[in-house]
């Protein structure tokens, strides 16, 4: 799978201030990466959801016109570009309708599972599987990751800034592989970029550090079983999810060494965390169009910024933080504030998607090959309210573009999940407060 | 009537809250100091009559409490329930204000007969609370690998943060395992595998170093060699010998501007404190030349910066900075402490260093000798045959520190047999590296594993090992695996011994590595580590730079480690007499006669200043940009001062609306009187508003001002118990007047960090008996470290069940 590309400019250089940096020996770490699903039977669709927090400015969100043909809302306006490929959701709603406790948390924890997640703010956290854990069981199997989650946030900087009496862990995350297992996700795009495609070195460096690493799995896994065996009951359930996980490290691993494709697109080896949020958030966009592209993964998730977030957007004029200028208060001042916060973030995903459409997979673009959602889990910040919830799906797979599928009111958004889940044949039955699907595709 | 009901149950929702009491008696009031039997139960059920049961009972049920309904009798058998009463009525909480309340003596009495039973029933059935398997955290992993390897690894860089629970994030069972966090372990073995061997295979690797933005960089910098200007320190881990590119950058707008190139500046780069590198940038020339072509010709500049130098394997000290002794540049444009504005046009200043790049090595010869291969290498093969015999000593004391016992046959055999397929690979270097992988790697090095004893029933409370309990406490004091004399002790079967325990725990706070104390317990407790995301806004507050922001940080763990180091009482962080400081601090803090970038201890001159109420690192980080937040200033001191935090706010909060032009500015009392406005809002601000009100003579950043908006600060409210106060003096001596209070806040904080779970009701017993211990010390900080080690859920296990 990896080739090394000696064609790079040895010279160093510099893209912007804190931009990505390439240097002269990584060029030995940029992989050649691939897209095999031209040799599928079928075009995959990826699946991806990214999340925006602390709510939008739902007036200029949801178009005026339900239907076919509607008129771009300002917010969603970046996105007119990808129409064809476009469908808005409105009247959904997160678990418990009307119900504002838990607010910031269950916008993240509910976004995609669904359900009000347990009220607590110890270990015991609990919410539910979300959807695209549940589109990673069918699909994930194939690549070497089941599903990729990304971030911007290094959340160790907000002590004491989660909602009170709900974990921080509701809000760290989006993303569910059991209603216990909230996925970590990650933020630092030099790590995302070593995950995906390892470190630098020959294609014998990397098979035998590969079988390095097999070995020294075998072995830990042995130590864990043999450790499983002198422990009492709940010292042994976790030991086991170590032990589950070590055995999806040895897939994975497995995975890459069989893969040896050919064909060619470069990334640059990121230098670590850029200062700027739109550079961040860029490149995380950009690394996940790699990783579809690649068929590193065919699910993943990206919250933009955490819930509660404290970032201000002097680049946009708006100097109180982005969370206290989203209690409004309806003051027009602050509502434009917001809407031009929301607006920006569409902007940036706008341009997500223009990558996926500009790269070739199969007999298409990315974009037609994938099923992306992109909103969040209140809707009006002033009042945290539950409902109606920003959302819009792109890609080939909504269907019928141009459409603003207008659901009866509080719609639970596990209706909408379901739907998602059961088109990639999840044989699941309900999703959080689901009472059925909708008619979407 | 009705309104007034809801108001008492809003007040009662929040479960804890606090109000400063009528009787500010003083340490005298911990509870049970000498336990007498109680007083007949008959004058408590009178108490509970009187003041307690007409709102909780069978038929109101307040707050979901019905005191009629449970037998004072059995204090012990609603344990739960009374755990929570004594808290709010030794809290001066209940009963609420307006309603009837008892006096302080009846109340004192009532409390600590209550707590007296409490506190027997538990000594009669001690509970250390649940067993728990740890993992080692991110903070943990990186200093085993010090300790283990002589060796500093960029952790940050190699693990994913981890999440936290209880404001902390070493609670046991937050701490989770997914397939990309341990993927990201088993990476980190390898890499510092690599490192530590020096390992060729490793091929050339690239660091960058970032200075943030937001430095500022005209003036000598803290920490920095006497002589310099601006520029960046670090301590770089070079794996092996050989040539290594030390590429600087500098700041440049996104008009590709530099600063300060229209006069003259020396580059130095030194390694060790030897100059490897000097470049001479600016002036005329350069300036003439960035006129006319400003990209290329600050490339052209960088170029300058660039070096390739032959270094030795091992970390060494990097400094890139400006030669100089005094600001040059002319600061007219520039506020006096000289804020690094991103500002596209401005060349005015002097050069900042943005980022320094290392890369390498290029023409490699070897591992050298580093402190990292010393430490490993405790014996060399005098010849081929030896290397066996060397092997599996080496072997044998990485593994004994790393799992932190000794390691039998069963542990070695697979750690040996990494070493032989490596061996065969390349060596016997090789081979020693692949068995540390195999070790770092191993769940024994990652989890903190505790074994139950066989012979015990499922349920049996027991104490843990000597080797359990040298790795709780060195973990505790130092956030890391224990060293050789506390492993020795353990050896011997000596460390449960409460004089050597003690010896022991008294070393380990003198170690420099109880620095760990600062860096992740004050750090979290105090919330400091949420300073690096505080952004003041820069119209409002100009001078804020990153200095000050480091500057804040570094007061306030100052203050902490001297109160450790020197063993005072804890109380001390709030009236403490003394604070340091550097010169950037000392000016926004208006204190004459300090010069120099480097932190000193200096006298307090102001009352206003003492202690953590006056720190701008407390101040800064409980505002918002633009803005002080008198309810997140109260907040923060009843969540982390006085253990009773506020009930969670209802939606619908509409934030304080700016000032409009052309209005006469509001106040921020006037803001908030909104607050008063709606009684459920009252019920809980009538609480935190007028503490926080008392720290308005400090604005968003901590500066002293005595008017806000144009209107004089009234710093002046009434707590709920009457008392007036009127400002920051009046508030910390109505906190200091119930030390108590404080030491208790700490304690549970410091129990819950320990122990690395939520504290309940069984562990309440606990910190009652660590606070009559350290009350008699004056709260001195080993009295409660020593009060915690001593303790039944730090020594002691329950048996978990099989199955």
């Amino acid at each position: 799978m990896f080739i090394t590309r000696k064609s790079l400019p040895r010279r160093t250089f510099l893209r912007g201030v804190g931009a990505t940096v390439a240097l002269p020996l990584l060029d030995a770490m940029v992989p050649a990466v691939t897209a095999q699903s031209k040799t599928a039977a079928r075009p995959l669709l990826r699946f991806g959801a990214v999340f925006v927090p602390n709510g939008a400015i739902m007036e200029q969100w949801i178009p005026s016109t339900p239907g076919i043909g509607f008129e771009f809302s300002p917010i969603l306006k970046p996105l007119e570009a990808f129409k064809d490929r476009l469908v808005v959701v409105s009247n959904l709603t997160r678990a418990n309708p009307g119900v504002v406790e838990g607010d910031h948390a269950i916008s993240a924890a509910g976004f995609l599972t669904g359900v009000y997640p347990k009220r607590t703010e110890a270990e015991d956290v609990s919410a539910g599987v979300s959807v695209d854990q549940l589109v990673a069981r069918q699909i994930g199997q194939e690549t070497p990751f089941p599903s990729l989650e990304l971030a911007t946030a290094d959340f160790t900087g907000y002590i004491g800034a989660c909602t009170s009496g709900f974990s921080c862990g509701y809000i760290n995350t989006i993303s569910w592989s059991s209603p216990t297992t909230p996925q970590p996700m990650e933020f630092n795009p030099r790590t995302v970029f070593e995950r995906m495609f390892g470190r630098p070195g020959t294609p014998e460096q990397r098979s035998a550090r590969r079988q390095r690493n097999l070995s020294v799995l075998d072995e830990i896994a042995r130590q864990a079983g043999d450790m499983q065996r002198q422990l009492g009951a709940r010292d042994r359930a976790r030991l086991d999810e170590y032990l589950q996980n070590v055995r999806e490290i040895e897939r994975r691993i497995q995975r890459a060494a069989a893969d040896n494709s050919t064909n060619v697109t470069s990334v640059e080896l990121p230098v670590g965390i850029p200062e700027s949020f739109e550079e961040h958030v860029t490149l995380m966009y950009d690394l996940l169009a790699v990783a579809y592209q690649a068929d590193l993964t065919r699910v993943a998730t990206f919250m933009t910024d955490r819930e509660l977030s404290a970032r201000t957007y002097p680049q946009l004029g708006v100097n109180e933080q982005h969370h206290t200028v989203s209690h409004h208060g309806n003051d027009p001042k602050n509502i434009a504030q917001v809407a031009k916060i929301n607006t920006y973030h569409s902007t940036l995903f706008g341009k997500f998607l223009a990558k996926l459409q500009a790269t070739p997979d199969g007999d298409g673009s990315l974009l037609d090959h994938s099923l992306i959602f992109y909103g969040g889990g209140m809707g009006n910040p002033n009042q945290h309210a539950s409902d109606p919830l920003p959302m819009v799906a792109v890609g080939g797979g909504v269907g019928k573009g141009h459409r603003h599928v207008q659901l009866a009111p509080r719609t639970p958004v596990g209706n909408l999940w379901l739907t998602v889940a059961q088109k990639y044949d999840s044989p699941i039955a309900r999703i959080g407060e689901s009472n059925g699907t909708i008619d979407f595709f | 009537m009705k309104n007034r009901l809801f108001i008492i149950a809003a007040l009662w929702l929040g479960a804890v809250t606090w109000v400063f009491p009528q009787s500010a008696g003083s340490g005298a009031a911990i509870p049970g100091a000498t336990p007498a039997r109680a007083s007949a139960p008959s004058a408590h059920r009178d108490v509970v009559a009187t003041y307690c049961t007409s709102c909780h009972n069978e038929r109101l049920k307040t707050a979901g409490l019905a005191l009629d309904r449970i037998s004072i009798d059995d204090v012990a058998g609603s344990a739960e329930i009374w755990e929570k009463v004594v808290r709010k009525v030794r809290g001066g909480l209940m009963p609420p204000a307006g309603a009837r309340r008892p006096d302080a003596r009846t109340r004192d009495a009532f409390v600590t007969s209550i707590e007296t039973e409490l506190d027997r029933a538990w000594a009669a059935r001690p509970n250390p609370g649940r067993p728990l398997l740890r993992r080692l955290n991110r903070a943990e992993y990186g200093n085993a690998v010090r300790d283990l390897l002589a060796m500093d690894v960029d952790v940050a860089a190699l693990l994913p943060p981890d999440d936290s629970a209880y404001g902390f994030d070493n609670i046991a069972d937050a701490l989770n395992v997914s397939p990309a966090l341990q993927e990201r372990y088993l990476a980190a073995a390898e890499k510092i595998g690599e490192l530590a061997f020096g390992d060729a295979e490793m091929g050339m690797l690239s660091e960058t170093y970032h200075v943030r933005g937001d430095v500022s960089q005209n003036q000598h910098l803290d920490g920095m060699p006497l002589g310099t200007i601006g520029g960046t320190r670090i301590n770089h881990f070079f794996p092996r010998d050989g040539e290594y590119v030390f590429q600087t950058r500098l700041f440049r707008t996104n008009f590709d501007n530099m600063r300060g190139i229209e006069y003259p500046h020396e580059f130095e780069l030194t390694i060790d404190g030897a100059r490897v590198h000097h470049a001479a940038i600016g002036g005329p020339a350069d300036l003439a030349a960035a006129f006319e072509r400003p990209k290329e010709t600050a490339d052209a500049i960088d170029e300058r910066l660039g070096v390739r130098i032959r270094v030795s394997a091992g970390p060494h000290d990097v400094v890139a900075a400006f030669i100089g002794s005094a600001p040059t540049a002319d600061a007219t444009k520039l506020r006096p402490f000289l804020k690094s504005a991103f500002d596209t046009l401005d060349w005015t200043g002097r050069p900042h260093v943005r980022m320094l790049t290392i890369t390498g090595p290029f023409n490699a010869t070897g591992s050298g000798d580093t402190p990292a291969r010393q430490r490993i290498f405790t014996c060399r093969p005098a010849s081929q045959r030896n290397e066996d015999e060397c092997a599996r000593q080496i072997v044998t004391t990485l593994a004994r520190r790393a799992f932190r016992e000794p390691v039998n046959e069963t542990d070695l055999q697979p750690l040996l047999a990494f070493y032989k397929t490596g061996k065969q690979e390349g060596g016997f270097d090789v081979g020693i590296e692949r068995a540390l992988q195999l070790i770092l790697a191993s769940p024994k090095f990652v989890f903190r594993l505790e074994r139950d004893p066989a012979n015990l029933k499922p349920g049996a409370v027991y104490k843990v090992s000597d080797f359990d309990l040298a790795s709780r406490l060195s973990f505790f004091l130092w956030s890391s695996i224990p060293d050789e004399e506390l492993l020795a002790e353990a050896s011997a079967g000596r460390l449960k011994n409460p004089a050597v325990l003690e010896r022991q725990t008294r070393r380990m706070l003198a170690d420099p590595k109880a620095q760990a104390l600062v860096s992740n317990f004050a750090s979290q407790w105090l919330h400091l580590r949420n300073l690096r995301n505080v952004q003041p806004h820069a119209d409002d507050f100009p001078d804020f730079d990153d200095n000050l922001r480091q500057a804040f940080r570094r007061e306030t763990e100052l203050l902490f480690e001297s109160v450790m180091r020197d063993d005072r009482s804890v109380v001390d962080l709030l009236r403490a007499d003394y604070t340091f400081v550097n010169e950037r601090l000392a000016r926004h803090y208006g204190i004459p006669n300090v010069y120099g970038s480097q932190f000193r201890r200096v006298p307090v001159p102001d009352e206003e200043r003492k202690g953590l109420l006056g720190h701008g690192s407390i101040l800064t980080l409980t505002s918002h940009a633009t803005r002080t937040s008198p309810v997140v200033r109260g907040k923060w001191i009843l969540e982390n001062i006085l253990g009773t935090p506020p009930p969670s706010p209802p939606p619908d909060v509409p934030t304080l609306k700016e000032n409009e032009k052309g209005q006469k500015p509001k106040t921020m009392r006037e803001q908030m009187a909104e607050h008063r406005a709606n009684p459920t809002c009252a019920s809980c601000h009538k609480i935190m508003d007028p503490i926080g009100f008392a720290l308005e003579n400090f604005d968003a950043v901590g500066a002293w001002r005595t008017e806000d908006a144009g209107t004089p600060i009234d710093a002046s409210g009434e707590l709920t118990d009457g008392t007036h106060i009127n400002g920051v003096v009046a508030l910390r001596n109505a906190i200091l007047a119930r030390p108590d209070l404080f030491a208790g806040t700490m304690t549970e904080k410091l129990l819950v960090y320990a122990l690395g779970r939520g504290l309940d009701h069984h562990d309440m017993p606990v910190v009652r008996a660590i606070l009559r211990e350290a009350a008699a010390k004056d709260y001195r900080f080993s009295s409660l470290i020593l009060g915690i080690v001593d303790s039944v859920p730090f020594q002691m296990r329950v048996k978990m069940e099989a199955q």
